[in-house]
């Protein structure tokens, strides 16, 4: 269990880092926080022929205040997410999200944008950031870009992110004080990728009503229907969660798909209970 | 080599490190600090965790040459700590130990709940500790000694008041306002689509997928160019035939996910019924570098679809062994089959009507299916269409 050989580089900023993952053209790895990058590495699943290390880049780790959202870095750790609860007002599902993910051991170095561009189909962040409508912002050598997060993931360990490309911040838009949201995952152990997940974001102030379904084979799915039923106040049956499940999350065995229409409904109850 | 310069337990160390050496192994092997333990090396056990930068991480997903500058303290670091010399009187006092592998990790994480969460019960400090696997205590003990901690220093200070939540008013509903979810697929020409989730009926151990796309050709010609095998393998993205006759193949199968890099090679006998426009491939491969093994078969039917169109059906059953499917938790396996048929539709349908290829063109051969470059070279050619300029 130890990695394969590797070069190893640490880019003083975004634009030499960029520059090296460009050079290596698809043979170079970013590493962030290494928390899912380092145990692939370990077991050999991965042998990029360079690591360009983005943990320490300064310009990654701020989180500021845009008005109307929250930018965060994608440096920014779980870790700090979780200790900010109470200090981002608007944000309060964030620092929610960040305390349930993994350990605290491995919170203190993974990352938003690692775990955004690692893409694991059960991943928290891929699915919370979908349901808060969040944008990342996107950087390669030549242009940068942006794009929902929800659009980001294409599928499992796989986005929209060439190979120089990396994510710089998500911008997380502010939910009003009279919005709720609700999240809500099935994990065989506190700290393990959960087998089913939902979140849902419900805020009257700004009309908005998202709800997603997480842990399926790809990326996290929107249900729209649920979200919007579940707006004017109606917690949408079992039976209904699994009907609008059905074309969206394929494959599913019925003990499975019964567990996703369970997240979502709980979700959803602690959404309008909140 | 690289070389670093960092504090470990309050000492300047400097080392030249091979990039690949994990944190812990250089602790152990060059630094002789042989109190941090390795348990299962890929960030699970918890055995490893020492302070990196004052706060608790997994050593042994961390790499030596990516410590330049950080001061670390491994459980030698503790010695005149003196929280720490409670937890090791509570540790002794409540048997928190038997072999005592984990007991170096137990030890940082447990000073980590202390220090952070001073008001942290019972559940608390059991959610807090899942990331430390024991094999002997039944964590029963560990769990009191914290808890013993605690209430000691929970003793020496004065009760903080106790903040109420400010209550929260009553959900109201309202009418969201209608929001198209963003398509995290293009749009391919050939479309792949669900059938029936036949999970039930796959034998023990192995995956059914069933799905089926649409050609737009007769179900003759179809059945023609499907017996045609280095067109397929054209369309794959991927693959490469090494040899084949009409029934037998050897061939390699190259596979990217994420950071994932896999490359199959095997071989697979063809049977092709003529009559009912229907064939089935059986084989089986391994991959190397990953110690992976696999074993599959699909079954394709052809039946019209409309006028001049195809709709081919196509059920996939496969078992997947060795280290990436023990990785494969949530089924990446299945989400990469179900996306190979989707960009294998899109690749024969492009070939058999090259003016319209809309869809991402193929994948150079022997390029691997890398889903993420082919979307990306599919939006920037369309930005480039838009704009009139290369992007």
């Amino acid at each position: 269990m130890k990695a394969a050989s590797f070069d190893y580089a640490r880019p003083r900023d975004l634009g030499e880092a960029t520059r090296l993952l460009a050079q290596a053209a698809g043979a170079a790895k970013a590493l962030a926080g290494g928390q899912s990058l380092g145990p692939m590495l370990n077991l050999r699943l991965a042998r990029p022929a360079l690591l360009v290390d983005i943990a320490r880049l300064e310009s990654l780790h701020a989180i500021a205040d845009g008005g109307d959202h929250w930018l965060i870095g994608a440096g920014v750790t779980h870790a700090r997410l979780e200790d900010a609860s109470g200090a981002l007002p608007g944000a309060e599902m964030l620092c929610h999200v960040a305390h349930g993910i993994a350990y605290r051991a491995v919170r203190n170095r993974g990352t938003v944008g690692g775990s955004l561009a690692h893409a694991d189909p059960a991943a928290d962040w891929p699915l919370a950031l979908a349901a808060l409508d969040a944008t990342a912002e996107i950087a390669g050598p030549k242009f940068a870009r942006r794009t929902p997060v929800a659009a980001l993931m294409t599928g499992a360990f796989t986005t929209v992110l060439a190979d120089d490309e990396l994510i710089v911040s998500v911008a997380v838009p502010k939910a009003s004080p009279q919005a709720r949201w609700g999240y809500y995952k099935f994990c065989r152990k506190p700290g393990e990728f959960p087998d089913a997940s939902a979140a849902v974001v419900l805020d009257p102030a700004r009309k908005v009503a998202r709800l997603y379904a997480g842990a399926l084979d790809g990326p996290p799915q929107a249900l729209p229907a649920l979200a919007a039923a579940a707006a004017a106040g109606t917690v949408p049956s079992l039976d209904d969660i699994e009907a609008a499940l059905a074309p969206v999350a394929r494959g599913l065995d019925d003990i499975d798909r019964r567990l996703h229409a369970v997240a979502v409904q709980r979700a959803l109850k602690q959404a309008i209970a909140r | 080599m690289t070389t670093i310069d960092l504090t470990v337990n309050g000492r300047s160390v400097t080392a030249a490190v091979e990039p690949r050496q994990h944190l812990a192994d250089f602790l152990r092997e060059h630094l002789r600090l042989t109190g941090t333990h390795l348990g299962c090396e890929h960030g699970v056990c918890g055995a490893c965790t020492i302070e990196m930068d004052g706060m608790p991480a997994r050593s042994c997903i961390a790499f030596a040459a990516a410590c330049d500058g950080m001061s670390l303290r491994t459980i030698e670091g503790f010695d005149e700590d003196p929280l720490m010399a409670e937890l090791r009187e509570a540790f002794s006092a409540e048997h928190a130990l038997q072999c005592g592998f984990c007991t170096p990790g137990m030890l940082v994480t447990a000073h980590d709940i202390v220090q952070r969460l001073p008001d942290a019960d019972e559940k608390r400090i059991r959610l807090e500790l899942a990331g430390n696997l024991c094999r002997c205590t039944g964590y029963a003990g560990i769990v009191n000694a914290i808890k013993r901690v605690l209430a000691a220093r929970k003793a020496g200070r004065t009760a903080s008041a106790a903040v109420a939540a400010p209550a929260a008013a009553p959900f109201v509903p309202f009418a969201a306002a209608a929001s198209a979810p963003a398509a995290a697929t293009p749009p391919a020409f050939a479309r792949a689509s669900a059938g029936e989730p036949g999970l039930a009926a796959a034998k023990a151990g192995w995956t059914e997928l069933v799905e089926s796309f649409v050609v737009r050709r007769p179900p003759a010609e179809v059945w023609r160019i499907l017996g045609d095998l280095p067109m397929i393998a054209a369309c794959l993205p991927g693959a490469e035939l090494d040899e084949h006759d009409a029934r037998n193949v050897k061939g390699r199968m190259r596979v990217k996910v994420g950071p994932i890099a896999a490359a199959f090679a095997g071989a697979a006998t063809i049977e092709r019924d003529e009559a009912r426009m229907a064939g089935t491939v059986r084989g089986a491969g391994s991959d190397g570098a990953t110690g992976s093994r696999t074993r599959g078969e699909v079954e394709y039917a052809l039946q019209a679809d409309g006028a001049g169109a195809t709709r081919v059906a196509v059920t996939i059953r496969y078992s997947l062994q060795g280290a990436l499917a023990q990785f494969s938790r949530s089924n990446v396996a299945r989400d990469l089959a179900r996306r190979l048929i989707g960009q294998f539709a899109a690749n024969l349908d492009a070939r058999l009507d090259p003016g319209r290829a809309a869809a991402p063109g193929p994948a150079a051969p022997g390029e691997g299916l890398d889903l993420g470059r082919l979307v990306w070279a599919w939006i920037k050619d369309r930005l480039a269409r838009l704009f009139g300029r290369n992007v």
